[in-house]
């Protein structure tokens, strides 16, 4: 997540959202909304969730503006919100979705080009990726997190945060094999990394 | 030696390979590839574009969650524009006049032709700034104009008052309860017209508390009286 330069008109704006100003909370709302959807969406793998997730990531933050003191980026801070709320949330969803069954495999968008076309296997293959190693493949791969920072984040060790890793990878690249191989099988274009 | 299977592969993409795999790498051609499209799968990831969220977000659902749970406020417009200490029923009589006459009444109250008495404050017919609004930005500045006249219609309302009944706004509380009275009728109007509206059914629910709180405080002076 990049940042974004704080100044006394943040700030300010920050103390009034605490407050409950509306218009203040919308301007964060405004300023913050697609980097808060971007990060609980590719933990989510769906968009539906990713609303339910980025709704839940924004309730906790205001909950807990009152207590931030400003030792961290504001965009920092709300990113860590926001992916514990989404891993928080995931977690529940998919504790659910092992007692109600699988759930129907989505029709993917027809890629337009090469970039799109390798986004989407990436994508597609993070979504199918099990719930344990994505969030760590996520964190580490995509957010850019340290090891450290993910056995704080889950509360598991740096080590087992490893070894998912290691394990998410050699998941993912076994997807993509196969996902070129469909591909190749049903004539569209592949993508091999 | 048999091929590194892909967990150590993907090991090796950020970590120093033991002697005897970097031996293997350094002589099988598989492994070598195996482990070069890792790191292009890693560097890939690292890569991909934020997720763009839907146009419009769901801000209306948050909005709603955040007001049901106590977290948010209205934008606090007296103490914005530093009339904190003007008496609530006085906000909610230019408040009626605005909803009942729209932006025209601000306009009306401010303008060279302001009436001169309250009984001269007739209810224009609605200017329907709103309802013409085409745009986000014309109804934005809709917004911003009504808000303008409502400051104006407050402190017009004052200095009505102020002259009618000689002493300062609010202190009279006879003057209170006519005006109560007046608001009472008008608000109770608009809620005849838009029954399901929330705010002016709260609006109306304000009215006849204060109308009937300073039906007891006349009443107790009465007895001192």
């Amino acid at each position: 997540m990049k940042e974004i330069s704080t100044g006394p008109s943040e700030s300010q704006l920050i103390r009034l959202a605490a407050d409950g100003d509306a218009r203040a909370i919308r301007q964060l709302y405004d300023r913050y909304s697609p980097r808060v959807y971007a990060v609980v969406r590719r933990i989510a793998g769906d968009d539906d969730l990713a609303q339910d997730y980025a709704q839940e990531a924004w309730i906790r933050a205001i909950r807990a503006l009152p207590t931030f003191r400003g030792d961290a980026r504001f965009s920092t801070w709300l990113h860590r919100i926001a992916v514990n709320a989404a891993l928080q949330a995931l977690r529940k969803s998919e504790t659910r979705k092992k007692r109600e069954g699988p759930v129907p495999e989505q029709v993917p968008v027809a890629p337009r080009g090469g970039d799109a076309l390798l986004q989407q296997r990436l994508e597609r293959a993070l979504d199918e990726l099990p719930y344990g190693m994505r969030r760590v493949l996520i964190l580490h791969d995509v957010e850019g997190y340290t090891h450290e920072e993910i056995g704080d984040t889950l509360g598991v060790t740096s080590g087992t945060s490893k070894s998912q890793l290691f394990k998410a990878r050699a998941k993912m690249r076994d997807m993509l094999t196969a996902l070129d191989g469909a591909a190749q099988e049903s004539g569209a274009e592949a993508w091999s990394i | 030696m048999e091929h590194l299977n892909t967990e150590i592969l993907a090991r090796l993409v950020d970590q120093t390979p033991q002697p005897e795999e970097a031996a293997h790498i350094a002589e099988c051609e598989a492994c070598s590839a195996e482990l070069e499209a890792i790191r292009s799968q890693t560097d890939a990831l690292r890569s991909l574009p934020e997720i763009r969220p839907p146009p419009q977000g769901d801000w209306h659902g948050l909005e709603a969650r955040l007001r049901s749970e106590g977290l948010m406020n209205d934008p606090g417009r007296f103490r914005r524009i530093g009339l904190a200490q003007t008496p609530g029923w006085m906000r909610a009589a230019a408040a009626a006049v605005l909803f009942l006459s729209g932006a025209g009444a601000g306009a009306l109250l401010t303008s060279p032709e302001a009436p001169e008495s309250l009984g001269d404050l007739a209810m224009p017919s609605s200017a329907a700034t709103f309802a013409t609004s085409t745009s986000v930005e014309a109804a934005a500045t809709a917004v911003r104009v009504a808000e303008q006249n409502y400051v104006a219609a407050i402190t017009r309302y004052q200095q009505l008052l102020i002259s009618e009944s000689g002493v300062e706004a609010g202190s009279d509380p006879m003057s209170r309860m006519a005006a109560l009275e007046y608001l009472a009728t008008v608000s109770q109007a608009a809620v005849r017209q838009a029954p399901g509206d929330p705010y002016l059914n709260g609006f109306l629910v304000s009215v006849l508390g204060e109308r009937e709180a300073t039906a007891q405080l006349v009443a107790s002076r009465s007895n001192w009286y």
